[in-house]
């Protein structure tokens, strides 16, 4: 096969993922919205102020669409969540390579690693807050160091879990340090650098909604949280649903078909 | 024998250190051995006896410090592509295709793409796995997967190739189809092999030279030449071949004292 044969196969492939799903995505979601709008109907008391209806919701998005601050919110917390997610991610997976490669280093780095780990994002979101203050630079740094922590360990498990067999191989057939690292450690951990990604994302969410709300910067998590006070539950529900749906299309268009291609196709997963 | 050595092993000991009791574990004992140029020596001896201890010396996966070891003249010094092994199983990579783990090691020493690709085809088809090409090894079954493992160290072309019970996980007639293939490939290649072995049979079907081991520490208790030609050895005609029955014979004897001697302890 020529690298063009097989990039378009790759293309064909991602293709028929996206659409496939799609349809299954499609119905699951509207049977979920229906769910919802006969629950708010029929059994919810107030629901304007308890659970507003899928209409209600859309139309105060209608109206914040208007005022434009909707797109904007939406397009801040999505900002802030790729930055300091990516950065979290690209800096969280040399750093577990590292500790999984050389115990000496692993060892010395470990507890503090372990410190760190169990002081999560938001106890650490004060002492941030004193030195950048309710800056944007605040909300990444909380959400770079949420992101970092599953990945790095992830990435240090996995290095840990490849056979010693395959790294064996390698180096008999003539495979340097580096060599094994490229071809041997990293997709032998793939699979567990697919868990840590999902993770440090799903971490990485957490951190963006109550960051943006304790230092007060305008996005998705400021608008849930001025939902409850001005008691527009409509609002708190439709940060919430476009925070769901994000990470599923997310979820559904890249880091699945990222791992058919790899960690399924190797056969590193049961399915 | 023809030909020049190119295994040299002199006064080899191995010692493996116990770190929990403080006493070591005594496998190896003053082990002199030579494999010649497109020589197959095949190691037999009871379980335990430090057949994997020499070959992981030899392949340069385990550090030594009694006695030398050399390959082509050169003192061994951790693992190198002169020296090709093939593991008992679990050792082709998982996300490599069959294509891409046989070109593994001209890869890894930069051979250009186009002769890469040519030489992979070469071993693919000598065992026979044309139209697998493509295919990744949890897609394969067992002997094919050690098919994709002996023409990976094929391919990488060694000075040496080291075997461990290469087919000792793959059942009773596969493991008879693969003996007969590699008895074939070693006519085509005239491959230089040290392989190891619980099985006398296939000890005294491959190997021009049988190495018996004495039980641990392993000691070379004696040496059997095994006379016959390649192009006779072939399963089905085997059993009434006396050459081989009695090659059989005399190991599986020797072996056997050794196990018994054993049970007295
Ligand atoms: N890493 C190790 N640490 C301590 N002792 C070891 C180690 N590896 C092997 N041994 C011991 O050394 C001896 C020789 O082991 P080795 O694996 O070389 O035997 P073998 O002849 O290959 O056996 P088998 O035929 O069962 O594969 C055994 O008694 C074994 O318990
Ligand atoms: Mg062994």
């Amino acid at each position: 096969m020529t690298s063009i044969d097989l990039q378009q196969a790759r293309l064909f492939k991602w293709k028929k993922f996206a659409t496939e799903g799609a349809g299954r995505l499609i119905i699951f979601l509207v049977g979920s919205i229906i769910l919802w709008a006969l629950i708010s109907e029929f059994l919810i008391a107030r629901p304007d102020r308890y659970l507003p209806s899928p209409l209600a919701v859309l139309l105060s998005s209608a109206d914040m669409l208007n005022k434009g601050s909707l797109l904007s919110f939406y397009s801040d917390t999505l900002t802030r969540l790729v930055i300091g997610g990516a950065v979290g991610i690209v800096i969280g997976i040399p750093i577990g390579l590292l500790l999984g490669l050389n115990r000496f280093v692993a060892d010395m780095f470990y507890p503090l690693m372990n410190f760190f780990q169990s002081v999560s994002g938001i106890a650490i979101f004060p002492v941030v807050v004193i030195w950048f203050g309710n800056s944007d630079t605040t909300v990444l740094i909380v959400i770079l160091y949420t992101s970092f922590f599953p990945i790095a360990f992830n990435v240090l498990s996995g290095v840990r879990s490849v056979p010693v067999r395959y790294i064996q191989a390698a180096r008999t057939l003539g495979a340097s340090r580096l060599q094994v690292v490229r071809d041997v450690l990293l997709p032998g951990a793939m699979p567990s650098i697919a868990v840590g990604t999902r993770l440090s994302i799903g971490f990485a969410w957490r951190a963006v909604i109550a960051g943006e709300m304790l230092a007060g910067r305008p996005g998705l998590g400021n608008m849930i949280f001025s939902g409850q006070e001005f008691d527009n539950t409509a609002q708190i529900i439709l940060g919430m649903v476009m925070i769901g749906i994000t990470w599923i299309v997310l979820d559904h268009f890249l880091l699945r078909p990222l791992e058919s291609d790899t960690i399924e196709r190797w056969g590193l997963v049961s399915r | 024998m023809s030909g020049e050595a190119k295994l040299i092993i002199q006064d080899l000991c191995h010692h493996y250190p116990d770190e929990y009791t403080g006493e070591s574990v005594h496998a190896l004992e003053g082990i002199n051995l030579q494999v010649y140029e497109n020589e197959f020596v095949a190691i037999v001896g009871p379980s335990g006896c430090g057949k994997t201890t020499l070959l992981n010396i030899v392949a340069g996966l385990l550090p030594y410090r009694e006695g030398r070891a050399m390959v082509d003249g050169n003192e061994i010094h951790g693992p190198g592509p002169d020296r090709g092994v093939v593991f008992q199983e679990h050792a082709i990579l998982p996300w490599r295709s069959v294509a891409r783990n046989i070109g593994h090691g001209l890869e890894l020493q930069r051979v250009p793409k186009e002769e890469t690709r040519r030489r992979v085809q070469e071993y693919i088809d000598l065992v026979g796995l044309s139209g697998f090409e493509d295919r990744y090894p949890h897609e394969l079954s067992g002997g094919m997967k050690q098919r994709v493992a002996v023409a990976r160290t094929l391919c990488a072309d060694p000075v040496i190739m080291l075997m461990d019970e290469p087919f000792a996980a793959v059942d009773a007639q596969t493991r008879i189809t693969l003996q007969d293939e590699l008895n074939r490939i070693v006519m085509a290649t005239r491959k230089t092999i040290l392989f190891i072995t619980h099985s006398v049979e296939e000890a005294a079907f491959l190997g021009d030279r049988c190495i018996v081991f004495s039980r641990r520490p392993g000691q070379i208790k004696t040496e059997i030449k095994i006379d016959i030609p390649r192009e006779e050895r072939v399963w089905k005609d085997m059993a009434d071949n006396p050459k081989f029955t009695e090659a059989r014979d005399k190991i599986l004897r020797l072996v056997r004292q050794e196990v018994t001697s054993d049970d007295e302890h």
